[in-house]
């Protein structure tokens, strides 16, 4: 029975630890109130090379391209960069190069395999031939309003500023696994990323959105030192705090458009992602599962048995989680509203954060994401890109052996998976 | 080349996806040409009479409808993506023998066109309406799902001549059948879901308007298949 009073108390600490972070993901939106163009006004409209690598065809690729090609500032290159002519990507970037030809964008093709880290390979030739001070790395799977730029370079007139990441928020879902992605990264992801930020003062850069100066990314190594490094974004973000820079998370909202995901994608990324907060954060990693109230409440479902008191207990649980996930997602939509009245807005208006009807799939996704949880504990290998590697400290990468055991083992899961196919 | 795929079905049918969203998912992802094909069922079997039923199929009464929202997504399509859109249907003649059933694409139809009518009828009159006839999956495809449609292969030295081309590749599957007849070929997805724009293509070298892309079709000239993969 102690057992079970021990589970409830860290459920109730879960869920505390989940109204903090919501507190602190409505605090640092509320620094959304700061006008959008204060820093153009003031006159800090340095000019910036975005720097977008691409690998594949991501969901609604061609807007989110373009999204970046229609901003509101007045100088700015693009530099979409590719390994390969015959990703299918090319064809898109090729269409928005031909839609906006005053505009300032190169496409870059080049293979670079310097490193492990693929994204890290295609960002260096176009790190190379970036023509601008500041340079801003952004995914190919962000959507961003036309007043992106502004709102995040006012940040970076301090010059004690070493790098701008973004509040990423989901949107899009149109599959059960993309609705448990947008789910996932507008609570535990944005929980995370904003209470680290208030609280423990810790910066927790999310690679979609970095906005560097050249000279502070060069006294780190450049984007070479970080070519093994899975993690390369954390890893960027702990190195300018220890050149004594420091790291701001920027209000200003992007959106991450997840639309068609299965849910074994879904799986798959937050494994690799768990495996690398495990390898990062060692046993700060436990307290993940500590913070997932949902799953833990079904512990004294499981030691006692169902009975009214458990099932009670875990229903409560549940409502409260969904109520904190919606509250999230309200205070997210507020931001939209927030950008249409300065007449900012771009988004695409069929872009609904997360359907109301889909928060009652939260509790499912925390128990997949609780069992999620265990997974890095027993392995520490990530296939990404088709390429298998051991994660080490600090998430650096190295290739996995294809030798003895190693091999035997994944050549019998492969055979096994080719024979289930 | 202009990456094409010729055999789409929407929400107007038995597709899952909207006609808009079914657009811009070929949009942003850099298609040049695609046409719109839904199923128009034959009435006169079990099978077409449960498609009438549960409206799984383009009638005669919506098909103006139909059409004019295909033009309506066209210009959005071309304005945006510089994305071709060509409006056309799937005659499926659906019965319970596959040897019976066929599925025939007609694009760049203007006029209605019952299913069941024969196929003499139906092949004149979308000759006389200049649009395209391909002859959809025409041989054992290996989905469990999907009834083999073998009506037209079986009968090919009949109907042959009134055919444009043959799917010789369809969504997962290839009839490498067409290739040793030379016959005539495109490839298609025969998109239902999301995730069928993964499948197999045509590439056509060609200008990027409807008579250069259907001239290419029929002379079958410049015509490539690939398999579209991410």
């Amino acid at each position: 029975m102690e057992l079970v009073y021990i589970f409830v108390g860290i459920t109730v600490v879960g869920l505390t630890a989940y109204g903090l972070q919501i507190w602190a993901i409505r605090k640092i939106l509320c620094e959304n109130e700061v006008p959008a163009g204060k820093g153009a006004a003031r006159g800090f409209c340095p000019p910036i090379s975005v720097l977008k690598p691409l690998k594949g065809l991501d969901d609604n690729l061609f807007d989110n391209l373009e999204s970046i090609c229609l901003q509101d500032y007045p100088e700015y290159e693009v530099i979409f960069s590719l390994q390969d002519y015959n990703d299918p990507a090319y064809k898109v970037v090729r269409k928005i190069r031909d839609k906006y030809p005053d505009k300032n964008i190169t496409i870059l093709v080049e293979r670079c395999e310097v490193g492990l880290n693929p994204k890290v390979n295609n960002l260096i030739p176009a790190y190379r031939i970036a023509k601008y001070e500041h340079v801003l790395i952004s995914d190919s799977n962000v959507f961003v309003n036309r007043d992106y730029l502004q709102s995040i370079v006012k940040l970076m007139s301090d010059p004690a500023v070493g790098l701008v990441s973004n509040i990423i928020r989901g949107s899009g879902g149109r599959s059960l696994g993309s609705i448990f992605e947008n789910l996932h990264l507008n609570s535990f992801v944005l929980g995370s990323v904003c209470f680290l930020d208030r609280f423990l003062k810790m910066p927790c850069v999310v690679g979609k959105s970095m906005l560097m100066k050249k000279t502070d990314l060069d006294a780190i190594g450049g984007l070479k030192a970080f070519k093994d490094v899975l993690a390369e974004d954390y890893m960027i973000g702990k190195k300018m705090q220890q050149q004594r820079k420091s790291v701001i998370l920027s209000s200003h909202v992007i959106q991450n458009i997840n639309e068609y995901w299965g849910v074994r994608r879904f799986l798959n990324r937050h494994t690799r992602w768990g495996k690398l907060r495990w390898r990062i954060g060692g046993v700060s990693y436990i307290s993940e599962l500590i913070g997932n109230p949902v799953f833990m409440s079904f512990f004294p479902l499981v030691l006692c048995g169902p009975s009214g008191m458990t099932m009670s207990f875990v229903l409560i649980v549940s409502t409260l989680k969904i109520l904190g996930d919606m509250v999230i997602g309200n205070a997210l939509a507020s931001t939209d509203a927030g950008s249409s009245s300065s007449g900012k807005e771009s988004t695409p208006s069929s872009f609904l954060s997360v359907h109301s009807l889909w928060y009652v799939l939260a509790p499912v996704k925390d128990l997949l994401i609780g069992l999620v949880w265990f997974v890095p504990l027993i392995s520490n290998t990530v296939v990404w890109r088709g390429n298998r590697y051991i994660i080490g400290k600090d998430s650096l990468l190295s290739p996995c052996p294809e030798v003895g055991l190693w091999s035997w083992r994944y050549r019998l899961a492969d055979a096994i998976k080719t024979r289930l196919a | 080349m202009l990456l094409c795929d010729f055999h789409i079905h929407t929400k107007y049918s038995d597709g899952s996806v909207e006609l808009q969203r079914t657009v811009d998912l070929f949009g942003q992802a850099g298609f040049d040409v695609i046409a719109i094909t839904d199923h128009v069922v034959n009435g006169d079997s079990s099978f077409g009479k449960l498609a009438h039923r549960f409206r799984f199929t383009i009638n005669e009464k919506n098909f103006h409808a139909y059409m004019a929202h295909i033009r309506e997504e066209a210009d959005r399509a071309w304005d945006k993506y510089r994305m071709l859109i060509i409006p056309g249907v799937e005659i499926s003649k659906n019965y319970i023998s596959s040897e019976k059933s066929a599925h025939i694409l007609l694009i760049d139809i203007k006029e209605f066109i019952p299913a069941c009518w024969s196929y003499e009828k139906i092949f004149l009159e979308a000759k006389a309406q200049d649009a395209i006839i391909v002859a959809c999956h025409p041989h054992h495809s290996s989905e469990i799902t999907t009834r083999d449609t073998l009506f037209l292969w079986k009968n090919r030295d009949k109907y042959a001549k009134y055919i444009d081309a043959w799917e010789i590749a369809n969504r997962d599957d290839v009839f490498n059948v067409i290739s040793l007849k030379k016959y005539p070929y495109i490839a298609n997805s025969d998109f239902h879901r999301a995730r069928h724009i993964y499948s197999w293509k045509t590439m056509l070298n060609c200008e990027k308007n409807v008579d250069s892309v259907k001239n290419c079709i029929r002379h079958n000239k410049g015509v490539a298949i690939t398999l579209f993969r991410n």
